[in-house]
């Protein structure tokens, strides 16, 4: 017990998905970022960190090959969790690995923990990715360490080796009490994480990333599925921004396109 | 092959069921609910059901461990909401099953389950195929739940153990009834609004097109000055009005996913380089406390109202 370890993931931004073959995507093109509700997850971490003290780690897994060529987006990624408190990154980046299996991903971060003795009080992901977004890696390493788990977090309080969360439900807020080690999953609503500041950056560049391989961890790399296609969805939109001299001409030219359009009679 | 349909309610069965009707093979169902009711409900669409009687998704699971050792499913199916979705991966891991969320379309060849997704915050199709035993969830509400034909059994599975996560309290949310997705006009609110009075402009707006007010995700989830079922987006509602106009809203991706289905979109924004502009008919560069007043204004006189 002691240890902190908060799940981060180096997401392929879907802002800047383009395609570049007709509507074929070509995953080496979109670049990289530390996937947004992550950031959530760090800055709640960080906020645990100083009521249950201890270590805080973080834990990336990069199966996307050639990790080499991702190794910039990557670090920045690490970078922006270790300036917001993070004490030491983890990364696993091999390059022969599946891009996202996720069978995989839960077998990289649960052979992490294991094999640096680390002994998490809490392990907080987010409640999904920006890329994959399915939110199963939280669930998965839960069930793999025989931890509970409590997912769509948006409140959590800690007290003697317990914590009590609000689960946020499609219709209900359920209020749950589980017992430490645990895993939890949090929304984007858990807290309004700020930007880093110059100096928290600074000293970030100080803080120790290890870098792994699937052998460090005796991790096989397994494929379970496998992805025939990939396609942008298009979206078939005009484009056009009203020019007009004054905002009140262009309220007239927009009302005389919704009438054009026949929506205004 | 075997599938078994996981779902809180009769309802999102009937969807998943109908997500799978062209694969042959026998289904049985695990209703995820508390509910005796919802329970023949769902023995109606006849299956047999599993009724596993809990609300906590830790007693789910141990649940549904013992229905996949009873039945060893070559596909799992839910509809994608939040307890299911929960429960599933906790399944996924102890068995290292891929799970795949956001699927669109399933069928099954040479032994493959193969499925369309939507991935990248859905700005990309994925294509994906896996061997069975796999685990695919359904976006919600995209398939008409299929009809009963017939009479299924039940089974109660009652939790064995105390779970280790106990629920205390069960809060309902306040909904509005906003019903957006059933509206002709909506106008979608952002963070470009600053304060939450200042929405009534959005609500005279709305009102004189005959529409309704939804909003972003900060909008309705963090700051709640609007209830939750306005809510627009992929983790929101799916809207597909005539004409969505959007204020003071920046574009993200999460966002736009749920208004994809709009004939028209209309974006209002100070910024000429926020990302909206690029999936809008039509923009406007403009504040929005100088534009709705002027809008509003003009069509009050349209009406002869002004
Ligand atoms: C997994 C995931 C799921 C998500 N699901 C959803 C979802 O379902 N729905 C959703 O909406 N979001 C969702 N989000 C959040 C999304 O990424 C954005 O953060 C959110 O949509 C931004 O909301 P916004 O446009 O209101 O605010 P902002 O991004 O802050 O934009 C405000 C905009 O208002 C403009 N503005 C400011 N003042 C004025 C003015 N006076 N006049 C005119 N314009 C002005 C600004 O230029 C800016 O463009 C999700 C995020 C993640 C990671
Ligand atoms: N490759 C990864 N490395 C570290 N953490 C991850 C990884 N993939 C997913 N996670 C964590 O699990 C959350 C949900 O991801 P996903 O299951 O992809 O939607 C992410 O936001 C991270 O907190």
């Amino acid at each position: 017990m002691g240890d902190l370890v908060v799940l981060v993931k180096a997401a392929l931004n879907p802002e800047l998905v383009r395609s570049s073959d007709g509507d074929r995507l070509d995953l080496d093109s979109v670049p990289l970022k530390l996937s947004d509700i992550d950031r959530n997850a760090v800055e709640e971490a960080a906020r645990l960190k100083s009521i249950l003290g201890g270590k805080l780690y973080s834990i990336t897994v990069l199966t996307w090959g050639p990790a080499s060529l991702r190794e910039k987006d990557l670090r920045l990624a690490v970078q922006e969790a270790l300036a917001k408190g993070v004490d030491e990154a983890i990364v696993v980046a091999d390059d022969s690995a599946v891009p996202g299996d996720q069978v995989l991903t839960a077998n990289i971060i649960v052979g992490a923990i294991k094999s640096l003795g680390l002994k998490p009080d809490i392990i907080i992901a987010a409640e999904e990715s920006i890329d994959e977004g399915t939110g199963q890696i939280p669930g998965r390493v839960a069930s793999k360490l025989g931890f509970p788990y409590v997912s769509f977090v948006r409140k959590i309080d800690v007290s003697d080796g317990k914590i009590i969360v609000e689960r946020d439900l499609e219709e209900v807020v359920e209020v749950v009490e589980a017992p430490l080690p645990a895993v939890v999953s949090v929304t984007q609503e858990i807290n309004d994480p700020r930007p880093p500041t110059l100096i928290q950056i600074r000293r970030a560049s100080k803080k120790p990333i290890r870098t792994l391989k699937l052998s460090d961890l005796n991790v096989e790399p397994v494929r379970k599925r496998a992805i025939r296609e990939l396609r942008i969805i298009k979206e078939e939109r005009k484009g056009v921004v009203i020019e007009a001299e004054s905002v009140d001409k262009a309220a007239d030219r927009l009302l005389e396109i919704l009438e054009s359009e026949g929506i205004l009679k | 092959m075997k599938i078994l349909v996981l779902g809180e309610t009769s309802r999102d069965i009937g969807e998943s069921l109908s997500a799978i009707s062209s694969i042959e093979g026998d289904r049985v169902v695990a209703l995820f609910s508390t509910s005796h009711d919802e329970a023949s409900r769902a023995s109606a669409l006849g299956y047999k059901v599993y009724h596993l009687n809990t609300r906590n998704t830790e007693a789910a699971y141990k649940l549904l461990v013992k229905v996949y050792e009873a039945e060893s499913p070559g596909l799992i199916v839910s509809v994608s909401t939040k307890n299911p979705r929960d429960v599933l991966s906790r399944l996924a891991g102890l068995l290292d099953l891929p799970l795949a969320t956001n699927v669109r379309k399933i069928s099954v060849g040479d032994g493959k389950i193969v499925y369309e997704r939507a991935v990248l915050s859905e700005r990309s199709i994925s294509l994906e195929e896996a061997d069975p035993p796999a685990i695919l969830l359904v976006m919600p509400r995209l398939f008409k739940p299929i009809a009963g034909e017939g009479q299924g059994s039940i089974e109660e599975l009652e939790p064995s153990e105390e779970p280790a996560a106990r629920i205390l309290e069960v809060k309902r949310k306040e909904l509005g009834g906003a019903r957006i997705e059933e509206a002709d006009v909506v106008v979608g609110v952002g963070r470009g609004f600053r304060r939450r009075e200042d929405l009534r402009l959005a609500f005279e707006l709305a009102e004189l097109l005959g529409g309704a007010v939804g909003g972003s995700r900060p909008i309705a989830a963090d700051l709640k000055w609007l209830p939750e079922d306005a809510w627009i987006g992929i983790s929101g509602k799916r809207i597909s009005p005539k004409l969505y106009i959007a204020v003071g809203i920046s574009g993200a991706p999460q966002h736009m996913a749920g208004v994809s289905g709009s004939k028209i979109i209309v974006a209002i924004n100070k910024d000429k380089s926020a990302p909206i502009f690029r999936y809008a008919d039509y923009g406007i560069v403009a504040d929005l406390y100088e534009i709705l007043p002027i809008l509003i204004r003009k069509l009050k006189e349209r009406k002869g109202l002004g």
